[in-house]
């Protein structure tokens, strides 16, 4: 049956397997996109509700780059996949603010000297050593395989200061790290340079028209996708797979496959499977979306893009015991950006790390009386911090790690990922490959980059 | 094809690899790397087009006769010439 067997099936319609897509129908022979839900995207997709269109993760893309700097992520990334970087109009940042104590606060931008300037200012002792360790993450090679190393003991060598490196932390753990307390230097590094040193930045429109553009790529080059199509099991034969079960107990065969639906779904995948190797991620957040009138925004936010911040003077970064967390969090403001057309209306999006057992364990009922109960105090500590706002929200959505997990199929809602990275993309079997996320590439950039990788290096290399 | 078709070939397949290339003034007896800051990634970007157009397989030794636009016609001619 012709029809029924491709040259590579790629599981997963979200970023890393659309960029995979895209990259392989480009030079290749016959892909096709299995995605499980009605429309693509994964972690970072939309939906509707009255008539505003909600996205579900995006708050800002990482790893900015002017055109012009032809050797940076975004713009290799652009190239790769036959883009034009010209005709996708950026929006930088104007500045973020990493608050402590409510007193304490980093602002940095996109130019990595305001933040130089701030610790400048706030740490004068540290400077120094904060530009050593600026030197440090620009000679890394954070895409070396290599055995864990502590971020904490790292930092602690570098900047000593506990509050410095727990306010350097906050924005690098929260926007990407899937272990908890620490993170791997190689993790950091990563995060580090698409954060601090490329920094902040939204296209035009939403990550609707964003994968719209990738759709309409991955098609035009030949590609397929097939919604609402999930994968019940891998056909497997010896160390290779033949091709995959569909759950509507279709079979599809194909040469190659690359998953991107991370290790631990990845594993379930195979039939008779041993032990899970890689732990499931225990990080996972709540996410509170308000929509206010625009005229709001003038009283909220001047130029702040988005705030991290802390009510102590430290953090740790773990499922908390609570159902949330509200002791630090992230407020984002997506409209917030330089030269973004205006819009009717003005959001405030606020993310605490939340615990998916508590979440997960109770009823119906419960769950819905817990979420209006964690979504007031999460609304108290924000308020305080950016002031009065919720008089006025003419719309408000929220989502749990429960959410996450239904419409993601990341286990637990653990958005980053297991904390076990697969490097090489490789596993047991020689023609299947892991992309994305539990890659160890973060952010939409980075898992684009990682669909992209895994494909040059593992699928067209080999014919 | 002749000399002159696969030198267009190529061209044509930069400028799609990169929309910033500049093809006027290119010297064809200089390195395409240096003039274009083409990278690893593009300059096997024009090996995989080739190998999609005309089932043409480079392997790795000879990507140095890849180097400049007339090195390339050189390489390419006796490859396409049924073409």
């Amino acid at each position: 049956m012709a029809d029924s067997h491709y040259s590579l099936i790629i599981v997963g319609g979200g970023l890393s397997g659309l960029a995979a897509g895209i990259r392989f129908a480009r030079f290749g022979e016959s892909v096709l996109i299995l995605e499980k839900h009605a429309i693509p995207g994964g972690l970072n997709s939309y939906y509707y509700r009255k008539n505003f269109l909600l996205e579900t993760g995006l708050h800002a893309m990482t790893n900015y780059a002017a055109p012009k700097e032809r050797q940076a992520p975004l713009n290799r990334l652009f190239r790769q996949l036959n883009l034009s970087r010209k005709q996708f109009n950026t929006h930088e940042q104007f500045s973020s603010r990493i608050l402590f104590k409510d007193q304490l606060s980093l602002d940095f931008s996109n130019d990595i000297s305001l933040l130089r300037e701030n610790i400048s200012a706030i740490f004068p002792h540290s400077i120094d050593s904060f530009d050593a360790l600026l030197k440090f993450v620009q000679e890394y090679d954070p895409f070396t395989p290599r055995e864990w190393i502590s971020t904490r003991q790292t930092l602690n060598d570098y900047l000593k200061d506990p509050v410095l490196i727990n306010m350097i932390l906050l924005p690098l753990m929260v926007y990407g790290n899937s272990e908890e307390h620490d993170m791997d230097l190689g993790q950091f590094v990563i995060m580090f340079r698409s954060i601090f040193m490329e920094g902040f930045f939204r296209p035009d429109d939403t990550i609707k028209e964003f994968l719209d553009l990738l759709i309409d790529k991955f098609k035009s080059l030949g590609g397929e996708i097939r919604y609402k199509h999930g994968v019940s099991s891998f056909i497997q034969d010896g160390d290779a797979i033949k091709g995959v079960m569909l759950d509507n107990n279709k079979e599809l065969y194909c040469d190659a496959i690359i998953s991107t639906i991370g290790s631990p779904g990845t594993e379930k995948l195979l039939v008779g499977s041993p032990q899970s190797k890689h732990p499931v991620g225990q990080m996972s957040f709540v996410e509170s979306i308000y929509i206010l009138p625009h005229e709001c925004k003038k009283t909220i936010v001047n130029d702040q893009t988005i705030i991290f911040y802390s009510l102590a003077d430290d953090f740790d970064y773990c499922r908390p015991k609570h159902p949330i967390d509200s002791q630090w969090g992230v407020i984002c403001f997506p409209e917030n950006f330089k030269g973004l057309p205006p819009a009717d209306h003005f959001q405030i999006r606020t993310t605490h790390a939340a615990n998916y057992d508590l979440w997960k364990n109770v009823s119906r009922q419960e769950y819905k009386q817990m979420k209006g109960k964690y979504a007031q105090e999460s609304r108290g500590v924000i308020e305080e911090i950016i002031g009065n706002f919720y008089q006025n929200v003419v719309y408000e959505d929220s989502f749990t790690p429960v959410t996450i997990e239904k419409f993601t199929g990341k286990e637990c809602g653990a958005v980053y990922g297991s904390p076990l990275k697969v490097k090489d993309g490789r596993t047991a079997f020689n023609n299947l490959f892991v992309a994305g996320t539990d890659q160890g590439y973060l952010g939409i950039i980075g898992s684009m980059l990682s669909g992209v990788t895994v494909v040059n290096q593992h699928i067209l290399s080999a014919g | 094809m002749t000399r002159d078709e696969i030198k267009d070939v190529v061209l044509e397949i930069i400028a799609d690899i990169d929309e910033d290339a500049e093809m006027e003034g290119l010297n064809p007896d200089e390195p395409l790397r240096d003039q274009l800051d083409l990278d690893s990634m593009d300059f096997l970007d024009i090996v995989m087009e080739l190998r999609k157009r005309y089932k043409l397989q480079i392997p790795e030794e000879d990507y140095p006769e890849l180097a400049t636009l007339t090195s390339c016609v050189n390489y390419l001619e006796p490859k396409l010439q049924n073409l």
